[in-house]
């Protein structure tokens, strides 16, 4: 440990503040299907690894830009997610929280396995022109991808707060998460209301995904980090609260980087986990979430 | 809401176990019936059916201990690993610094692992539901991280064992003890005024509270109690391996395949774990020669167990007997 | 309703005489295995075809595979006379420790093996090896780096052919001396915490650069499943450094590498030890990865028998890249079946003597073992160039110039 210089902490403050918002889109769905369903959904790491290689595939085989193709990557992940929650976890709902936890976990070693077979377990990376040059703000460099991805994931978190606090779904979608049984008693298709979200949440994930495959580099099994990231920006930024997971997501995303400054670049998940820790035992309710 | 729910009271309802001896004798005779048949397996059988008995039995421990938590308890640990990796670590070095011998050094395993517990519970048993899972998950990966980083403990690298190995058969025994020890264990919870407070804990812990049940305490016992059964399989592990690092005994694997044990078995059983490790390592040992797609064929063969018996493979055996029997 | 007690009363105690009865019989308890009947020659292998290191696990698969295949070609092994054919039973351990040490244990006790090939990586071969050397079951592996091998323990049957780190270690310095490009002499260090990744990069490489007259300005750890390397980059980027030396798998040789790129880290000599040899490295860098350079222990240009033909098998079944991986795997797995042949016999102990007294050339290059079960591989410096490797040094094997600068 070491006490870096002002500079160095400009930089991660910077840079870990605009990769905290792409941590914080790739939470959203975690956010969603927790916050909704109460569901404690294991394989969300692959749903964003997904999207990284959905990105992939696309842009290799169709061809067109990934940026461009992200809607696409987002449709595509939606109708994977949709009929996984009608057919394997909508049944199991009636049956506590264990059953379906599981079958989530069974579905990431599935998914994981998938994966390997249809892409073998190299390294992917996409590589772009925007994915390599970097700008500077000031005395500080970011990469222009960081910026790009603050940008979307701003862009879609805004969206999907105010599909769920100003549209007529989302008051549905807050009904049916308050209280499930008054909700159906009142009209609220719940089940199809699950539904939706999980597709949504995928959809999100992905969309994430895609872009952190352009940050970083994937394999099958890159999911794991994800799903922990995730529900640290879960539970930092209150369950179900849109605005509380992009606070949270950047604020996560400073926390790692100044851990990575001053401890080194391996404490970072750890310095994450720790934040998780405390924030569960101290305000588990999150940043935003109101007292249970 | 939780897995085990009260069942309706419609059709004549099972006479309720009276505790004391004659109620717990079935139980007993089936323990010792088990104890006796292992302890004869590696006379009858080869290496083979003893290293894949020792799997068995190592999960049923395993199981066993998460259902008296979890099941029994509502604490829905995704943690476990934890556990496992510091019986595994405390084993090996006081086997090689102090030369204890093996059943000192797994006691020592399940002592530190209890001992951890106690310390994480405070903060730990704030949370409720899915909280506490997700806290469970992450106390065990950033111990993994912890182990990975600090070389104290040999960092990435790990520690060898520098104790006599043992073979086959001996590992099998030990982890039939230490599975029959835990069973007993929950059993005699179970038979005691203490599972009802667990029971209670589980179903509503405000109520219990309220009604004065020393909800904390009664927590922390079965976690305590779950959290040594841990440490000692993986002190046992340890002295199986040879050799421990931080990725295979603080590995994710060991948490989730003791949810899908308990879980396919049926969660909030007594045979529940039994089973479902039985079917667990049978699965898996009838899927060897399929070594490129075992791993997914396996997710697959639970995703639809669970989906069409979400009460677990016992579960739903003994709420078809008991429909049989009163329907 | 309850059965009544004194009914399983009986049964347990039928069940209990039985048990004994049958242990009164049976003598004392099973250990051995016994062997197999005979009619084939069984060799057993678990490796990683799931999880992180399924990579790594299907070039193993195939160099296993494809020795196999040519002795049961030319007719198999004999063995007392008769010819027998070989078989090879795969099982996939998951990048598991705990799965390989079961593994190994059900491929002596269920399969009967003769003998047994390694998986890959330190934890995963290791876990192998001890269960191997208990079992007095002949163990030959590659992909396990010496003194992560010799560290563990001495071994009785356990073998082991590949490289020492040290002298991987000091290919960068050899390839900069000899090519006599001129730098700032100022080494950064990026490495991973794994057994090698210390050993290289926390010992060997500031060991070598400092008689080599270099000065080390940074040094970083950081664990395996490290994803975001910016405050190393940025810490190496302050540094200063014309040299930059890493030791990282792959996924993190391909992240730290574009973000070099990101955060305008540009020096002369990248060195990227393990992550950049497999060609995954450069699909997922494209032109980013020229320059970059790796140790390797095996180029099918080099001049050993064998070696260019077993690439073009490679590249012509599977449709993929060629990987030193192959050879390594071929070339464990040719050794004890050579073994076996010198041998004439299944018997384990005479296999295992045969394979201690081996010396020859195969297509990974010259193995002779050591007394400390080890077979040392020669190691050369390639870089990557327009997509594909070249190597650079030593210069009597060196099929084309260092480039310069790597960025």
């Amino acid at each position: 440990m070491h006490l870096p210089d002002v500079q160095d902490l400009l930089q991660a403050t910077v840079t870990g503040g605009l990769l905290g918002g792409l941590f914080a889109l790739t939470a959203l769905g975690l956010s969603l299907v927790v916050g909704v369903m109460r569901l404690v959904n294991l394989v969300h790491g692959e749903l964003v690894v997904l999207g990284a290689y959905i990105a992939f595939w696309v842009t290799g085989n169709v061809g067109g830009d990934p940026l461009v193709m992200l809607p696409v990557v987002a449709l595509v992940a939606a109708a994977l997610g949709a009929p996984v929650q009608r057919l394997l976890l909508q049944p199991l709902a009636r049956h506590g929280t264990e059953a379906p936890l599981l079958t989530t976990f069974a579905l990431s070693v599935v998914a994981q396995n998938l994966l390997i077979l249809g892409f073998t377990g190299n390294t992917r990376s996409i590589d772009r022109d925007y994915t390599r040059s970097l700008v500077h703000l000031g005395s500080v460099t970011v990469p222009t991808i960081y910026l790009i991805s603050f940008a979307i994931s701003a862009v879609v978190s805004l969206a999907v707060h105010l599909l769920v606090t100003r549209s007529a779904f989302g008051r549905r979608l807050r009904a049916a998460s308050e209280d499930p049984v008054a909700a159906s008693v009142v009209g609220v298709r719940v089940g199809g209301l699950h539904t939706i979200t999980y597709a949504m949440a995928a959809a999100v994930a992905a969309v994430g995904g895609a872009l952190l495959g352009m940050c970083f580099s994937f394999t099958p099994t890159s999911g794991i980090e994800y799903l922990l990231t995730g529900f640290t920006v879960v539970v930092l930024g209150g369950l179900g609260s849109v605005k509380g997971t992009f606070v949270a997501g950047v604020a996560l995303g400073l926390v790692e980087s100044w851990g990575a400054v001053v401890m080194g670049d391996g404490y970072r998940l750890f310095v994450g986990l720790l934040v998780l820790l405390v924030f569960l035992t101290v305000r588990p309710q999150g940043l935003f979430g109101r007292t249970a | 809401m939780s897995l085990v729910e009260s069942r309706p009271a419609a059709g004549p309802a099972r006479p309720a176990p009276r505790p004391g001896v004659r109620a717990a004798a079935p139980a007993v005779l089936s323990l010792l019936a088990l104890l006796v048949i292992g302890m004869a397996l590696p006379y009858l059988v080869g290496p083979y059916q003893q290293e894949v008995g020792y799997r068995v039995v190592q999960l049923a421990a395993l199981a066993t201990a998460w259902n008296l938590m979890a099941g029994y308890g509502g604490l829905v640990s995704l943690g476990s690993a934890a556990f496992i990796g510091i019986g595994a670590y405390t084993a090996a070095e006081t086997g090689n610094n102090y030369g204890w011998p093996l059943v000192a050094c797994i006691a020592a395993g399940a002592v530190v692992a209890a001992l951890f517990s106690v310390v994480v519970s405070p903060a730990m048993f704030r949370l409720r539901g899915l909280y506490f899972t997700i806290g469970t998950l992450a106390l065990a990966e950033a111990l993994r991280l912890l182990m990975i980083n600090i070389g104290t403990f040999g960092g990435a690298s790990g520690i060898v064992l520098r104790t006599p190995a043992l073979e086959v058969y001996q590992l099998f025994w030990w982890a039939l003890v230490i599975a029959l020890l835990a069973t007993v264990v929950v059993l005699v919870v179970l038979a005691t005024p203490a599972s009802l407070s667990l029971r209670s804990v589980r179903d509503d812990e405000d109520v219990a509270k309220q009604m004065g049940v020393f909800t904390f305490r009664t927590k922390l016992w079965a976690f305590a109690t779950a959290s040594a059964v841990m440490g000692l399989v993986g002190g046992l592990q340890a002295t199986k391996l040879g050799v421990i690092e931080p990725y295979g005994s603080f590995g994710i694997s060991w948490s989730v395949d003791i949810v899908a044990v308990a879980i396919i078995g049926g969660l909030g059983t007594r045979c529940g774990p039994w089973v479902g490790a039985l079917f667990y390592v049978v699965l898996g040992e009838l899927l060897r020669d399929y070594p490129e797609v075992h791993t997914a064929i396996t997710g697959i063969v639970l995703v639809l167990v669970i989906r069409f018996a979400p009460s677990g493979i016992w579960g739903t055996a003994a709420a078809v007997v008991m429909e049989r029997r009163h329907g | 309703m309850y059965r009544p007690v004194h009914a399983r009363l009986v049964r347990a105690g039928v069940a209990t005489a039985l048990a004994v009865a049958l242990t009164a019989c049976g003598g004392g308890p099973k250990t051995d295995s016994g062997s197999n009947n005979g009619d084939t020659i069984v060799i057993g292998a678990s490796i990683p075809l799931s999880g992180p290191l399924a990579g790594f696990g299907s070039f193993q698969k195939w160099g296993y595979q494809h020795a196999v295949d040519e002795v049961n070609a030319a007719g198999g092994i004999e063995i007392d006379g008769e010819k027998k054919k070989v078989e090879l039973k795969l099982l996939d351990d998951k990048t598991d420790p705990n799965v390989v040490s079961s593994n190994t244990q059900t491929l002596i006790s269920k399969d009967d093996v003769d003998a047994l090939l390694g998986s890959c990586t330190p934890a995963l071969v290791t876990a192998g090896a001890v269960v191997a050397d208990r079992a007095k079951v002949p163990f030959v592996t590659g992909c396990s780096p010496l003194t992560a091998f010799t560290s563990v323990q001495d071994w009785t049957y356990a073998w082991d052919i590949f490289f020492l780190e040290p002298e991987i270690a000091a290919l960068p310095f050899q390839t900069l001396a000899e090519s006599g490009q001129k730098t700032n002499g100022k080494v950064a260090i990026l490495h991973d915490n794994g057994p090698d990744g210390q050993v290289v990069g926390g010992q060997v490489w500031p060991a070598i650069a400092d008689q080599s007259g270099f000065d080390v300005v940074a040094n970083v750890e950081f664990p395996t499943d490290n994803t975001d390397f910016s405050a190393a980059v940025q810490k190496a980027k302050d540094s200063g450094a014309d040299v930059l030396l890493v030791d990282a798998v792959t996924p993190q040789a391909v992240s730290i590498r574009k973000q070099m790129e990101t955060a305008g880290y540009h020096p002369k000599f990248i060195q990227m030890e393990k992550g950049a040899e497999p060609v995954q490295f450069a699909e997922a860098l494209g032109d980013l990865a020229n320059g970059v350079t790796v140790g390797a222990y095996w180029d099918p240009s080099f001049d050993y028998p064998g070696a260019a033909e077993l690439a073009t098998a490679f590249e012509k079944e599977t449709g993929q890249t060629q990987s030193q991986h192959i050879a390594d795997s071929y070339t464990a797995a040719k050794v004890l079946l050579d073994a076996i042949a010198a041998a004439g016999s299944t018997d384990k102990e005479k296999i295992n003597a045969a394979i201690g007294e081996t010396d020859g050339d195969y297509p990974v290059g010259p193995v002779k073992f050591a007394d400390d079960h080890t077979a040392k591989l020669a190691v050369a410096e390639v870089q990557w160039q327009d997509g594909s490797t070249v190597v650079v040094s030593p210069a009597d094997q060196a099929t084309g110039d260092l480039l310069f600068p790597a960025s």
